[in-house]
């Protein structure tokens, strides 16, 4: 018996080709992480490097370019960029991190929700998803934020999560259907799972890869869109400090040619979307699935 | 036969979801807080008394319930009428015929252009695959995807408007040139570069992987075989196997496009239907508001109605799986 069984491994070690051994290993975005790592680290641990108040307006030094004393310069109300843009940076990535986080639970438990409803309760659902997405996502965000009407980082978040879990809510639905009708499904429900149960001991891990990519770039897609908001001047005001209300007082810096004011914020909103983006990339290469990105 | 009645079917759901679209916006822009009156008369609002604005509330019947105002709305919209503009003072559907030109130019010039340039450039990478050219195209293609589109417009302005004062930054025509064709083009130079450069990058790669996918069957083998060039190949053949998919992209991304001219617009001051939409919204002028949501809706439900039956058509197989998910043991 003994030798059968020595015998049937030796078949099945002849049968791994040399390709399959010499696959190529995927690298890991080493450059994205740490240009990440660092504006992460300079968000967080800035009152320990360089201590100056972002808030502080030095009125002697209106909107001065970027010298010895100012590092990125000082804005049209006298605050040095430098400290605003660190600050500003906690408040952008923490509006991008609650409105990704708020965009993915609605998005999950609308879709699962829709998986396993009826039909009609199913088209119904789609058919109001497809409604929703009819109107300008940017329209959608006005309106809310006209009704909310206060402009600090929380409910920016909150009405940004509630206008972009559409796109995510349709992808769980889809992949919540091809997982619908699997054994262990079944089995919970004869044993009389709930909701919540199946929601987190069986969909969640099924769909934890795919919904990786999408909630990742949902979070570089709403630092755009406060930075967005804030340009046109429905987001935050330029009295609160982050890259969008640095970046409201764009359309004056461009008549005095202040380039400082457009081109520092931009630069750090840029490179942390890149790296972001790149990461969320990485992630879906690795887990080697083809997730669509609906808008 | 069948696919009559679908598209009778799916005519029928876009009137009802327009209907849906027009209460819903109706209602959102009447509950929002903020005076519309502020729009009709401007600052001079608060010197008015309030017998004069009951006066003006009733003259503009905003002081009748909501159900009310959006039935009298109803009625006059079959008819045509849509109402007056409370900024503007002038009906509604004269404002938006004024500006409704420019974002077809706009809108209709960039997406062509950028589907065009798409191909081209998924094309070139597609067949220099793995090459130098192509890894520093991708890279560059995936940073300038990420960029915000109103941040590229702020800097193209810095460095082609103020600083080198080449191209205007505001506009469409010049001062009493709507008529001039250079003066037109010379505008619309910066939009077109924003929102072509916003977009762009994920179309190519989109045709970048479907060429790759078509170079991997067999005829293409069988093409060189024969002795066809590159060029012969990719133009003649893998191009025609590709187009299905390729279109079907291009009519789903409708709405995307839409919705990126309205920030351009915004940023550039270009007279078109973006700029009136968010100044209607900041402003509630709730008339031009609704117009320009129905207009809106009606591309967007038309263009998903589109590529629905666009993917029914060559699809046969999601008839043969919808069926099948009708049986389910659960």
């Amino acid at each position: 018996m003994q030798n059968h069984l020595f015998e049937f491994v030796e078949t099945v070690k002849q049968d791994i080709t040399p390709l399959q051994m010499t696959k190529p290993t995927r690298q890991y975005p080493y450059s994205s992480m740490i240009l990440l790592g660092i504006i992460l680290c300079g968000c967080v641990f800035i009152p320990l490097i360089v201590n100056r108040n972002p808030t502080q307006l030095n009125l002697q030094a209106v909107a001065q370019p970027p010298n010895g004393d100012f590092y990125f310069g000082t804005d049209t109300l006298g605050r040095d960029v430098f400290s605003m843009i660190w600050y500003g940076g906690r408040v952008s990535i923490l509006i991008g991190l609650l409105a990704a986080g708020i965009s993915g639970t609605i998005a999950l438990l609308y879709g699962t929700m829709s998986a396993f409803a009826v039909k009609w309760i199913d088209d119904f659902l789609m058919r109001a998803i497809e409604l929703a997405l009819s109107i300008p996502s940017i329209l959608l965000i006005i309106f809310l934020q006209a009704i909310v009407n206060q402009a600090n980082p929380i409910t920016i978040a909150v009405v940004i999560g509630c206008c972009s879990w559409m796109g995510m809510a349709k992808m769980v639905r889809d992949e919540v259907q091809k997982i619908k009708y699997a054994g262990y499904m079944v089995a919970a429900k004869t044993m009389h799972a709930n909701f919540f149960h199946v929601l987190k001991y069986h969909i969640l891990p099924n769909l934890f890869p795919s919904i990786m990519f999408m909630l990742v770039t949902s979070v570089s897609s709403a630092i755009t869109t406060e930075a967005t908001l804030s340009f046109l001047g429905i987001g935050l005001p330029v009295e609160s400090i982050s890259w969008g209300s640095i970046l409201a007082q764009a359309d004056k810096a461009l008549l005095s040619n202040q380039w400082w004011l457009i081109v520092i914020p931009g630069i750090f909103l840029v490179i942390t979307i890149i790296c972001i983006t790149q990461i969320a990339n990485h992630i879906r290469r690795e887990r080697n699935q083809t997730c669509s990105k609906l808008w | 036969m069948q696919l009559f009645w679908t598209i009778c079917k799916k005519i029928v759901q876009l009137i009802g979801m327009l209907l849906l679209l027009s209460f819903v916006v109706f209602y959102i822009s009447r509950l929002a807080p903020g005076d519309p009156l502020r729009s009709y008369y401007g600052d001079q609002v608060e010197r008015m008394t309030t017998e004069q604005k009951i006066q003006v509330k009733e003259q503009l019947g905003l002081n009748q319930p909501i159900y009310r105002q959006y039935q009298i709305w109803l009625q006059n919209a079959i008819k045509g009428n849509f109402g007056i503009s409370f900024q503007y003072k002038q009906s509604v559907s004269v404002v938006v015929k004024n500006h409704w030109v420019n974002t077809l130019i706009l809108g209709l010039s960039s997406y062509l252009l950028t589907f065009l340039l798409a191909l081209l450039l998924g094309v070139s990478c597609a067949v220099r695959e793995d090459s130098w050219y192509d890894k520093i195209i991708c890279n560059i293609g995936t940073a300038l995807s990420c960029i915000p589109s109103f941040w590229i417009a702020l800097i193209l302005i810095l460095i082609f408007s103020v600083n080198l004062s080449v191209l205007p930054s505001f506009g469409a025509y010049g001062v009493g040139q709507s008529g001039s064709l250079i003066s037109r083009i010379n505008h619309l130079i910066l939009p077109l570069t924003v929102l072509i450069l916003g977009h762009l990058w994920y179309y190519a790669y989109f045709v970048r992987n479907l060429f790759l996918e078509e170079f991997q069957q067999d005829y293409v083998l069988f093409c060189r075989a024969k002795g066809l060039t590159s060029h012969q190949i990719v133009w003649k053949h893998c191009l025609r196997n590709m187009l299905p998919s390729y279109f079907s992209m291009m009519v789903i991304s409708i709405p995307h496009i839409i919705g990126g001219t309205y920030i351009v617009e915004q940023v550039f001051s270009y007279p078109g239907l973006g700029k009136l939409c968010f100044e209607s919204a900041k402003y509630h002028d709730y008339n031009l508001l609704m117009l320009l949501c129905c207009i809106t809706g009606f591309f967007v439900l038309c263009s998903s109605m589109l590529s629905q039956l666009l993917s029914i058509w060559l699809n046969p197989q999601t008839r043969k799986e919808s069926r099948m998910n009708a049986k389910s043991p659960i």
